[in-house]
């Protein structure tokens, strides 16, 4: 049975009719037109999907969207647009980390999140944290360089320098 | 913006009517050698646009950014001025499918022409322009320049005022010299990722059309075979009623074994594929695939001889060393993380099918076929896909939305699920290859005798098959034959390639036949060296004259710091531990037979060997590629990179399961594949080659990988293996075999045991013993109905002390229907004795309670007896509401007064006899009810009361935590609390002997009634999710009360251990790797690992901690796994999907028997696990299994 449910996506409230057990990531890309999070699994194992709920990463295929009414929202498109762009963003630009690119939203947000608990990560612990990430094209090693990347330029944006080309 | 069109979107026909424009065309090359319509490689226009056509699409390789660079730079116009148009069935050029890593060696030729002959024609006209002789001139961004100071200028643009330039691609024109590169041969950002990185419109995923509706088909249940007489054969039926409930269904569509389902909505489309009954004839005896090497090599076969060099007979007579070897290849899956999805619009007779195709053109064909069109009237527009490294399912989805739209007269997206991506994907093939050989007396190989066997072809698009346009019957392709020669000078060599049909549904992936085929070459060749006692890479350079590959090999090895060795085991290591270097090389031959050759390859593998519990890790990779000129080097890098780790990953852990044929791997747990932790270090050497013509470089980097991982294992252990994947329970067998290493542990999982039919005892116990007890009862009278009360005869406070003793009671759960108002009651609650629906206790008086008296309903609740004075089953649980007090009796009573009524009548209930005949309960009530009000334990806290009158009065925890008698009354004394099945839920004991790992403490059940999650224990799911979430309404302190009369019923020991809960034995652990433990890490420990992994929304509930795990009986694990969490207590506690559709019961009692033996080690192993998960599988899903809210399972 459908309900009305008011959806805070990306800092702005949507109110979205749909039965509650509909997934968060129809709504998100079907009424909320948002091409970030993509279809994988359904099954909350690859990743793809992946939001950011309350400022944590979140499997949106699994969530319902009962379960995000009420709470943050922020997809891969609130995070900085083509002329704004997140560092975290950036510096998969700058590493070139995307070869089909279709995990590549999943990346940036688990990154994200996970950067904004630990600021400054070996690279073991950015292994660790993509390891439920699933990406077939084996761009690993660029995506372990873009997180190495996006701490810096987070860093120098908290410090609030605009980094030099050689500092990227 | 412009006010002409943009030429990107423009036709060759458009284009060359087109004004101010110069157009490169050429008429398009047909089979027969004639000439076709025109097609369009480049157009310039006044408006300055440039705009490169090309074939080919990028599959993620970067090619869009290599085309382009290839003809900025012999355009001379700035890179990012020019634009690439893609793989358009009607406006790029037939340049063939989008494989055999072809793009840049072949296909870039025309546009790297065409761009030259546009430059030249254009400095020529700015030599007429300018007056000034073309030597002269120079051209930069598109402005040429001449004179003293190169001050006089004139633009492409200028020049094409007043133009048209249709020039025909000429065949041999000047390009420019490799020192005048400016663009190609530098790493150029990618054009594609910035809005990759952003959500832009990138993906046919993301593609939305006006008036566009959604699509999910329906696949038959010969998963994964495509061909057979069955196939389009096997659908009886599909009833679209049975999903006419569901909301904006716009179509059922059925034609031969196709079934679609079209909804305006996506998630009502996934409903109703899933919820259509669809009745399908049972699949015939497919071919096993046990025995992988024998269905493939009793499968029919026409033999190729390929070359027969020298005298191969005579030279293995004659050899020194003579051995024969077979290598077995497994079935893989391209595995797309994006499972295919393609939307089109049939209108006026004309199709447009947005596609992540390889083959725009092959596509076109088959979708004029499919809907008995002419091509003419078909359109393929390509967009980007998740990568597909061959055929995957995008052109046949690209079939499925062609049909739904035409069914319902819309555009419509369809896509597939990760199941059916896995399922019909045309596999990557299983491969036989037999090798005799030897060595002679100069320690060389005398001789090859190379035999390979390819069950696969170009895998027909499957809505062709499904719908019977095209007929079932397997084609034979020859493309067994990749790579198939060895790459090394062997005087006497023989191959020969036996060409079959398909034994399940398979097609080209990645390297095609020739990482097989390499597999089998460089293993033997190892093997070889290692038998004429000659160091791996000296063997190799001994039988190769290429020197391109000399000299590849010779960097790669000092790259790697290769230390000569002529035997294993030089290489040390550590505890179990064995490190292992291997040594393989490839030159990827590509094509129809005899192809041509891609960049050279050659990989030094490190590997590190556990020989107690067969895992291999690949630790590093040293490869190098020699793909002659770069365009762009990063992305020669990347493709080596992706390469290596895709191969890596196929190599370790890649193989399709099959279940009589049928796939059976639907998802990632199934179907694992290398996760970053796993991923090696990787070294690329590619030597600059700028003068030598570029090779293709999107797959050799592949082609070595088996060859040098099994041979570094080999280096590792002495031990040779021939068939990969290498995962740890295939290792463990081999090295067992060779007395290295650990036994096999013993398989998990008991034998089952036989369940005996105890209810049906107790049905003749029942109706004998109530027959005799209720001759001496009487019946009840009515109550007279009376006016509703009204509400404002209470106060406001009185009701709202009501709302929180119903909340405390769980009223809502029992009394509120599926998707009905809440306590207006219908609810079935299955019990043993049959179906009973809650009453509506709504003030309604017809339906309702309204017309109930505070007496009528007080005897209700102690006594067990409607106001009519039926007696009402006890499933009510009225032997707890009994020990309410009067005060919070009356609260109750008002809440439930001062609610809107509903008028909602409720279904008759359907128990077997004796169960329906209501009197009988008043012998029940007399054999087992106490109607007494709670009594306070003087010497106990107030507290303490506190939580007993709530526990045992309205709670009612007891109605599902206690076992019931035969009768179904609870039981008593020690039995009080001991624990109960629900409703196929585990309901765990409460008592000292709870079967938690760590004691419950007031603070644990604290936090889990308040929560819904104890971290030391789990998650509450099931029946207790809404109970908690009802629970919420309580305030602390009485949650607290609970807490502590709860935890006054366990154990006071305080055997909780002092450093949190048992670590899983790590011996245990170890020797269970295998698919179980690949299982849990795919498919659970997203969200269950133990730290090592992302933070989730959600509690993550650690496995080491859950109760359930140590509980008696798996019921409550494998309810969960089937059906997930879809309501749980709080939202914040997170979700879980259910696996039903995902995983078979294999699967699941695999999964089960690992987490089990890992989690709960001091348990023994459960039994009857496959009993369990079929009796939970067929029992109808639960009515929350749809997420709705404060739904449970009968009580």
């Amino acid at each position: 049975m459908e309900r009305t449910f008011e959806l805070r996506v990306n800092g702005r409230i949507h109110a979205i009719t749909a039965d509650p057990a509909t997934p968060l990531l129809y709504i998100l890309r079907n009424d909320l037109a948002l091409n970030g999070p993509k279809f994988g699994c359904g099954l909350g194992e690859c990743g793809a999907c992946t939001v950011l709920i309350e400022g944590m990463a979140a499997r949106a295929c699994v969530i319902p969207v009962s379960g995000a009414a009420g709470r943050e929202v922020t997809t891969l498109e609130g995070l900085g647009g083509a002329r704004s762009l997140h560092p975290v963003q950036q510096a998969f630009i700058d590493e070139q980390a995307a070869q089909c690119g279709y995990c590549v939203n999943g990346m940036i947000m688990t990154a994200k999140a996970f950067l904004d608990r630990i600021a400054h990560p070996s690279e073991a612990q950015i292994r660790d944290a993509l390891r439920y990430n699933l990406c077939r094209c084996g761009t690993h090693v660029e995506i372990l360089r873009a997180v190495q990347r996006a701490a810096r330029l987070l860093d120098m944006a908290d410090a609030g320098a605009e980094p030099t080309e050689a500092e990227r | 913006m412009s006010p002409i069109p943009s030429l990107a979107g423009m036709t060759p026909a458009d284009l060359l009517e087109a004004e101010d424009v110069l157009v490169i065309w050429r008429p398009r090359p047909l089979p027969d050698g004639g000439e076709g319509a025109p097609e369009i490689f480049l157009a310039l226009s006044a408006g300055g646009e440039v705009v490169a056509f090309h074939g080919h699409v990028d599959l993620g390789t970067g090619i869009r950014t290599a085309l382009a660079q290839i003809a900025a730079e012999e355009l001379d116009v700035a890179f990012g001025r020019l634009r690439m148009v893609l793989g358009h069935s009607d406006r790029t050029p037939d340049q063939g499918p989008t494989i055999a890593s072809a793009t840049i060696q072949v296909t870039a030729d025309p546009l790297r022409r065409a761009s030259a002959q546009a430059r030249q024609a254009l400095v020529a006209l700015a030599g007429e322009w300018l007056g000034l002789p073309v030597e002269a001139l120079m051209v930069e961004d598109g402005v040429v320049r001449g004179g003293d100071g190169a001050n006089q200028r004139v633009s492409y643009a200028d020049l094409l005022v007043g133009r048209r330039l249709y020039l025909r691609l000429a065949d041999r024109v000047p390009v420019k010299a490799v020192d005048d590169y400016k663009v190609v041969g530098t790493s150029v950002p990618r054009i594609d990722i910035p809005a990759k990185v952003t959500g832009g419109l990138t993906f046919v995923h993301d593609l939305r059309i006006a008036g566009m509706a959604h699509g999910r088909v329906v696949l038959p249940p010969y998963a994964g075979i495509d061909s057979g007489p069955f196939v389009g054969t096997s659908l009886i039926g599909a009833d679209p009623s049975s999903i006419a409930h569901i909301p904006g269904i716009l179509g059922v569509v059925v034609q031969g074994d196709f079934v679609g389902v079209v909804a305006e909505r996506e998630e009502n489309a996934v409903r109703g594929a899933a919820e259509l009954r669809v009745e399908w004839k049972p699949v015939p005896r497919l071919t096993g695939l046990d025995d992988l090497a024998g269905a493939i090599r009793a499968n029919p076969a026409t033999s190729r001889r390929l070359l027969d060099k020298g005298n191969v007979d005579r030279a293995l007579a004659e050899a020194a060393v003579s051995v024969s070897r077979s290598y077995v290849w497994p079935y893989q899956m391209h595995a797309s993380i994006g499972p295919s999805c393609s939307v089109a619009d049939l209108r006026d007779g004309r199709l447009t099918v947005w596609s992540g195709t390889q083959n725009p053109l092959w596509l076109r064909r088959d979708l004029a076929l499919l809907m008995d069109l002419p091509e003419e009237a078909v359109v393929v527009e390509r967009l980007e896909a998740a990568g597909c490294y061959g055929r995957n399912c995008a052109d046949d989805v690209g079939g499925y939305a062609a049909l739904l739209s035409r069914a319902v007269g819309r555009p419509v997206r369809v896509q597939l699920s990760r199941e059916q991506e896995h399922e019909w994907e045309p596999k990557g093939s299983a491969q036989v290859m037999d090798v005799r050989g030897g060595l002679d007396g100069e320690g060389r190989v005398a001789a090859y005798d190379f035999e390979t066997r390819y069950p696969s072809n170009g895998a027909p698009m499957l809505a062709l098959l499904l719908t019977g346009v095209v007929a079932p019957v397997p084609e034979v392709l020859q493309m067994g034959d990749r790579t198939s020669i060895a790459p090394y000078d062997y005087a006497n060599m023989r191959v020969v390639v036996h060409d079959m049909p398909p034994i399940v549904r398979a097609s080209w992936i990645r390297g095609v036949s020739a990482l097989p085929n390499s597999f089998a070459h460089d293993s033997f060749i190892d093997e070889m060296a290692a038998e004429a006692g000659v160091d791996p890479v000296a063997f190799r350079l001994r039988h190769l004259d290429d020197a391109r590959a000399v000299d590849l090999i010779h960097q790669v090895a000092e790259r790697a710091g290769w230390q000569p060795h002529v035997t294993f085991g030089t290489h040390g290591g550590e505890g179990d531990v064995r490190h292992g270097r291997g040594f393989a090389y490839a030159v990827y031959v590509h094509s129809r037979f005899p192809g041509f050759p891609a960049a050279w390859s050659a990989w030094v593998a490190d590997v590190d060997v556990n020989l107690s519990t067969g895992e291999v890790a690949v630790t590093k990779v040293t490869v190098g590629q020699d793909s002659g000129l770069m365009i762009n080097p990063d992305g020669v890098r990347h493709q080596i990179e992706g390469n290596v780790i895709q191969s890596t990953s196929r190599v370790l852990k890649e193989q399709v399961t099959f279940d009589e044929g049928r796939v059976v791997d639907r998802e990632w747990g199934g179907y694992p594949i290398l996760t970053f932790p796993e991923v090696p270090a990787i070294q690329v050497v590619t030597p600059p080659r700028r003068e030598e013509p570029s090779r293709g470089a999107g797959e050799s980097a592949s082609v070595p990988s088996a060859a040098a991982i099994a041979n570094a294992i080999y280096d590792a252990t002495g031990v040779r293996f021939r068939e990969p994947p290498f995962t740890p329970e295939r290792v463990r067998a081999e090295l067992a075999r060779h007395g290295l290493g650990a036994a096999e542990p013993p398989s998990l999982p008991a034998p089952a045991r036989r369940r005996l039919g105890w209810w049906r005892a107790l049905t003749a116990a029942v109706s004998g013993a109530l027959g005799v007890v209720t001759l001496a009862m009487p019946l009840r009278g009515a109550i007279d109905l009376v006016e509703r009360p009204d509400p404002s005869l209470w106060s406001p406070a009185t009701i709202e002390r009501g709302r929180i003793l119903a909340a405390a009671g769980d009223c809502v759960v029992c009394h509120t229907g599926a998707d009905g108002p809440p306590y207006a009651g219908g609810r079935p609650l299955e019990t043993p004795f049959g179906v009973i629906h809650s009453g509506n206790i709504t003030p309604d008086v017809e339906t309702g309670i309204g017309g109930w008296s505070f007496t009528a309903f007080e005897r209700a609740m102690r006594q067990g007896i409607g106001r009519d004075g039926r007696h009402l089953y006890p499933a009510f649980p009225y032997t707890a509401y009994a020990r309410i007090n009067d005060a919070d009796m009356q609260a109750l009573y008002a809440y439930l007064m001062s609610l809107a009524p509903v008028h909602a009548p409720v279904p008759g209930n359907s128990l077997a006899f004796p169960f329906n005949l209501r009197p009988l309960l008043a012998g029940w009530n007399a054999l087992f009810h106490r109607p007494a009000q709670f009594r306070p334990d003087p010497v106990r806290s107030a507290e303490w009361n506190r939580g007993a009158y709530l526990v045992e009065g309205l709670g009612h925890c007891g109605a599902c935590h206690t076992p019931r008698n035969l009768l179904g009354a609870e039981k008593e004394g020690a039995s009080k609390f001991a624990g109960a099945m629900v409703d196929g839920w585990e309901a765990p004991p409460l008592l000292a002997a709870t079967h938690a790992p760590q004691s419950w403490t007031a603070e644990d059940l604290y936090d889990y009634l308040r929560s819904g999650f104890s971290p030391r224990h789990g998650v509450a799911a099931g029946p207790m999710a809404p109970v908690v979430a009802e629970l919420s309404h309580l305030p602390d302190a009485d949650i607290r009360a609970m807490a502590i009369y709860l935890a006054s019923l366990t154990t006071p020991s305080g055997i909780t251990p002092a450093n949190g809960p048992p670590a899983a034995s790590l011996v245990a652990t170890a020797l269970l790797a295998g698919p179980a433990s690949r299982l849990f890490e795919g498919a659970c420990a997203a969200c269950h690992h133990d730290g090592g992994g992302s933070r989730l929304f959600g509690v993550m509930p650690s496995l080491a901690n859950n109760s359930n795990l140590h509980s008696t009986r798996p019921d409550n694990l494998i309810q969960v796994i089937l059906r997930g969490i879809q309501s749980p207590a709080r939202g914040e506690l997170g979700y879980m999907p259910g696996y039903e559709g995902s995983l078979t019961d294999a699967q699941i009692a695999d999964l089960v028997g690992y987490l089990r033996a890992r989690f709960a080690p001091s348990k023994p192993a459960w039994t009857g696990i496959e009993e369990t998960l079929a009796r939970l599988r067929a029992a109808p899903p639960a009515p929350n299994a749809r997420l709705t809210v404060t739904k449970i399972n009968s009580r």
